[in-house]
Parts: structure tokens; C-alpha cells; sequence
């Protein structure tokens, strides 16, 4: 069961990422006329379109996050502080902030986010969407990284 | 609630975050080795997590005042704020932890 609900973490946590990727490259320019190259087809998109799906997929992986933090707490944890492994604890302790944090600017963002846009509200937009790509690519790194922790380290 | 108070939500809720975190004002904690939720601190159940009541002290405090503060008010505050007062409470929190690393 624990492990089911890894990989659904884990793949929710992949479609989070992408949706919030393109959305915040799309805010950050616009796409270039004229060319047409990878990047610019990244982020050539309706990024208004993003904003339901973040929510959903945010909240979504995070409940799952807070499902899988026990089993965290008691076996991985205690494993890495035998490894006098603290920085490992470090990262994971901030991803549990920026996540908590992240659920908390919900709100907000998907009132920037209702169409009409305001144009007086673009800065607004584009901060928070940063921010929470942020929040998502440290939480998925590190998700991953303590998710393989025995094998990557020594 | 009404997109200000939901942005004025928002803002309040990183901060709460950051003192409960760091006054340790969790709503109720969970024992994870027995399974349990309790209000207070109980000793001799094993380790305890701490986020949850973290979260919904934070998600209360901000959610009370959202709706406390006048109509106006919240309609003039700044939209910027809504993502630097965040940024600078994550700031915070990054030089906090920073313990772990030291």
C-alpha cells in the first residue's frame, strides 16, 4: 500500500512539475516571434489554462506527501541520523516548509489567476507562480533524492 | 470569502507557519509508532510529527483574520505583497535552517 501510494506521489508530483514549469517560463517572457524552437513552443502557452490544474495536482501530492510523512518519520528519518546524515534531515525539514507554505499561497494564486486577468496584477501573477515552481522543483528533488538516498550515497 | 480576504489568507498564512514552526504552537500532534492524535505534548508514545498542527494552527489564525479584517482594507491592500511577504518569510525560514548545515 505505502508503495502504491509512492508511486502515485511520485507521478502526481511529475505532472505538478511540468504544469508549473511551463506556466512560470510562460510568465517569465513572452514567446518570440518569428522563432519557433523548443523553448519557445515550452512556454507559447495559454498560461491561465495552468492555474486549476496546479492547485489540484498541488494539494493533491501534497495529501499524499502528508500521507507517506509517518512512515518517513519513523523508519527514514532515525536511518539517516545513524548516517549522520543531518544535511539530509535539513533538506527534507525545508521541502516541509516550502510545501506548507505553498499550500497556504493556493488561494491567492488562483484568485491572480481568474480570468480576466488584470493587467494591474501581472507582477503578482508571475511572483507567486515563481515561487511555487520553486517550492515544486526543491520538493521534487529532494523527494527523489532521500527516495533513493541508500543507493545514491556511498 | 472574497478574493482579498482569500490574498490577505495567503500572506498571513506563511507567517503563522513561521511562528508556530518556531514557537512550536501545533494545534495537536500525531505519534505516528501508535497511531494517535493528542492536543498536548504526551510523552512515551515514540516519536511525534509536528506539521500537521503546524499547518492547521497556521490555515485557523490566518482564516480568522481574513475574515476579520474590513472590506476596504482588504480591497486596498497591494497585490505585490501577496508574493513578497511570502518570499521574505521563506528567506527567513532558509536562514533558520541553516542549522542543518553548519
Amino acid at each position: 500500500m505505502i508503495v502504491a501510494l509512492l508511486i502515485a506521489h511520485a507521478l502526481l508530483a511529475v505532472a505538478l512539475l511540468g504544469a508549473i514549469t511551463h506556466q512560470a517560463l510562460s510568465v517569465a517572457a513572452p514567446a518570440a516571434h518569428g522563432r519557433w524552437t523548443f523553448i519557445d513552443r515550452f512556454r507559447g502557452v495559454d498560461s491561465a489554462a495552468y492555474a486549476t490544474p496546479v492547485v489540484v495536482l498541488f494539494t493533491v501530492t501534497a495529501i499524499g506527501g502528508a500521507l507517506l510523512y509517518p512512515q518517513y518519520r519513523v523508519d527514514v528519518r532515525p536511518a539517516l541520523e545513524d548516517m549522520q546524515n543531518v544535511a539530509a534531515n535539513g533538506v527534507f525539514e525545508i521541502k516541509e516548509h516550502l510545501v506548507a507554505i505553498g499550500l497556504g499561497l493556493l488561494p491567492a494564486y488562483w484568485t491572480f489567476w481568474r480570468r480576466p486577468l488584470g493587467p494591474d496584477t501581472g507582477g503578482a501573477r508571475r511572483g507567486l507562480t515563481w515561487l511555487l515552481a520553486v517550492f515544486v522543483w526543491w520538493s521534487f528533488i529532494v523527494g527523489h533524492v532521500l527516495n533513493n538516498i541508500r543507493g545514491l550515497l556511498p | 470569502m472574497t478574493d482579498a480576504r482569500l490574498r490577505i489568507f495567503s500572506i498571513l498564512f506563511g507567517i503563522f507557519y513561521v511562528v508556530a514552526f518556531y514557537y512550536d504552537l501545533a494545534l495537536f500532534r500525531y505519534y505516528p509508532e501508535v497511531s494517535q492524535f493528542h492536543w498536548l505534548r504526551t510523552d512515551g508514545l515514540g516519536v511525534v510529527i509536528l506539521w500537521y498542527g503546524w499547518i492547521a494552527t497556521s490555515a485557523l489564525a490566518s482564516a480568522a483574520i481574513s475574515f476579520a479584517v474590513p472590506a476596504g482594507m482588504a480591497e486596498r491592500f497591494w497585490p505585490g505583497w501577496a508574493w513578497i511577504i511570502p518570499t521574505a518569510v521563506v528567506v527567513g525560514t532558509l536562514i533558520y535552517e541553516r542549522r542543518w548545515f553548519v
